[in-house]
């Protein structure tokens, strides 16, 4: 028989064991994310925009099987501490020991940002890292750059963000100038209209899936592979002129586009991109992506003739895995870069005449007035547009 | 069926979870029904979209199904040597309680115990760069580094050589965001 002291004893050695075994399960369960360890803000010293407050409220690392699923929100405010208005920042992401060749980056364009106030940029981001990495910052945010309203910039601009928010500002300005002309010539209905019109163009605009792979993707289907020719939409004013072009086709993979383009311009031309069409067997377009210029830019002459090639895979579905078979492609000159720093894009007449808008995304400043419409109505519209 | 079937009876359809006759019933009504028929697609693509969206992590169910049965062996031949030693059994509570507390203490330090995998070999994995539901990601074998875009509805997806770009209206600032995730 046993004793009542050695029952004790059996309960208080298997609640010890309970203990040992479930505290660290429970506690590796969910944690909170503490903001020193898990994130390092990185701006450079004379940086004209300051970082003033950080929030990583409702984050949490959550063991799931052999990785940890670490679920960050970051909330920062930023002032700008230069003497003229922001027109975009971009802020560079690594996450150096999760992904080692891979970083992310966070742009917010169409701002009007006065000296000396402050602006929000959030950042949501999801890590999958194994468990037994050490506790080194997750996470480092750094400045790649701010774009100003005279397009003058600041930055390390590692990742062309230069080139980029500049582009989204003329795009900006050019769609501006539109609503405004809309709105001088037939008033408030007409700019109604407008903003209705581009409501319904991003609601029909034929979504696809891509998946992008450096170099050559190994697909499941054997599809024999075919070599298909781009045809070019052209543009009467475009710097530059697409000539010839190819990919190789297999099913629903795409890869290694390689365009021939002619610079028709007086300046050197450092980058040029294409925007990349794809149609399915049943007629529907697609913008598929754009094939931009190598990495290192090179430098295009009056006259000359480059080749505009990229070494990717793209693989193309939709409703959630359903391969899109291509059948044909086309291109357009969708951004150049000149080699003083200057940017073109397509003018509104130009995509409308190639009927591009229908398939196009709207630019990011498009987007951002027809949901102030969406949200606020025309008067706050008008009011917005007055401001520029 | 001249009545609609109910919600819940379209949503096991789509998922194939009905009965034989439950299916047939409301087959014969979506033949004629458009409402239903977009219902049914539309629970479908739900089912899809969630599956898509959940995010287990892989499973190397060879390396488990082999360590499981190589556990099995050697507890059968532990087992065998065991029998071949007949002992005599002799019950002390107070060896079993030493025994309970110093097994629970192994177990909890076994499972506290990170396990090196320094051993496992794969081959690398190219990283791609793929959007999903919940945002754009870029992902090399069990990592992954993926920008999220929460409460957004309207959300443009592209791919510009090796990056990949998601852009939406920030619900909370109003502020279009552009996210992108690059692969070198």
């Amino acid at each position: 028989m046993c004793s009542s002291k050695t029952v004790r004893l059996i309960f208080a050695g298997v609640a010890v064991g309970c203990w040992l075994v479930s505290a660290p399960v429970l506690a590796a369960q969910e944690s909170p994310l503490d903001l020193h360890s898990s994130i390092r803000i990185n701006f450079p010293p004379k940086s004209p925009i300051v970082p003033l407050n950080t929030s990583v409220d409702e984050s949490r690392a959550t063991p799931r099987g052999g990785v940890m699923v670490v679920d960050l929100h970051m909330a920062l405010s930023l002032r700008n501490a230069g003497s003229q208005h922001i027109r975009g920042v971009t802020l560079l992401v690594t996450a150096q020991e999760v992904t080692p060749g891979g970083k992310a980056s966070v742009a917010v364009p169409s701002l009007d940002v006065p000296p000396g106030e402050t602006f929000p940029v959030r950042i949501d981001l999801r890590l999958l890292r194994p468990l037994q990495l050490g506790n080194t910052p997750l996470v480092v945010v750094s400045l790649d750059g701010v774009l100003f309203e005279n397009l003058t910039f600041f930055g390390p601009n590692d990742l062309n963000s230069r080139r980029s928010m500049t582009a989204w500002e003329m795009e900006a300005q050019r769609d501006r100038k539109h609503f405004k002309t809309v709105l001088s010539a037939a008033g408030p209905d007409g700019l109604r209209r407008e903003m209705l019109d581009s409501l319904a163009r991003q609601a029909e605009r034929p979504r696809i899936d891509v998946r992008v792979s450096r170099g050559r993707a190994t697909s499941a289907a054997a599809t024999p592979e075919q070599l298909a020719q781009f045809a070019f939409l052209k543009f009467p004013d475009s710097p530059i002129e697409p000539t010839n072009g190819w990919a190789e086709i297999a099913g629903n993979e795409a890869r290694a586009p390689r365009i021939e383009v002619r610079n028709r311009s007086s300046k050197p031309v450092s980058y040029v991109e294409i925007g990349w069409i794809v149609k399915d067997r049943e007629g529907r377009e697609f913008l598929a992506g754009s094939v931009p210029g190598a990495d290192k830019d090179v430098l295009l002459p009056p006259g000359q003739t480059g080749r505009v090639l990229q070494d990717t895979t793209l693989r193309f579905s939709r409703n959630a895995g359903e391969p899109v078979t291509i059948a044909s492609m086309a291109g357009f000159v969708s951004q150049v870069e000149f080699a003083d720093g200057k940017v073109w894009v397509p003018d509104r007449s130009s995509l409308e005449n190639a009927r591009l808008l229908r398939v196009l995304a709207p630019s990011p400043e498009e987007q951002r007035l027809t949901e102030l419409y969406r949200n606020k109505g025309l008067s706050a519209l008008i009011d917005e547009l007055r401001k520029f | 069926m001249t009545r609609h079937p109910s919600e819940s009876l379209l949503a096991l359809f789509a998922g194939g979870e009905l009965g034989r006759f439950g299916k047939w019933r409301v087959e014969r009504h979506i033949e004629g029904c458009a409402d239903c028929q977009r219902d049914v697609a539309e629970f479908s693509a739900l089912r899809s979209e969630v599956a898509a969206a959940s995010d287990m992590p892989e499973v190397d169910w060879n390396r488990l199904a082999v360590e499981m049965k190589a556990n099995i062996r050697l507890g059968l031949e532990a087992g065998a040597c065991i029998e071949k030693r007949p002992v005599r059994m002799s019950f002390s509570p107070r060896a079993l309680a030493a025994c309970a507390s110093l097994l629970l203490l192994v177990a909890a330090f076994l499972l506290e115990r990170p396990m090196p995998r320094a051993a496992e070999v794969k081959a690398p994995e190219a990283a791609i760069l793929e959007a999903s539901g919940m945002g754009i990601q870029v992902k090399e074998g069990e990592q992954a580094l993926m920008l999220l875009n929460p409460g957004a509805h309207d959300i443009h997806y592209s791919a510009t050589g090796g990056a990949m770009r998601a852009r939406y209206v920030d619900a909370d600032t109003g502020n279009v965001t552009i996210n992108n995730v690059y692969v070198q």
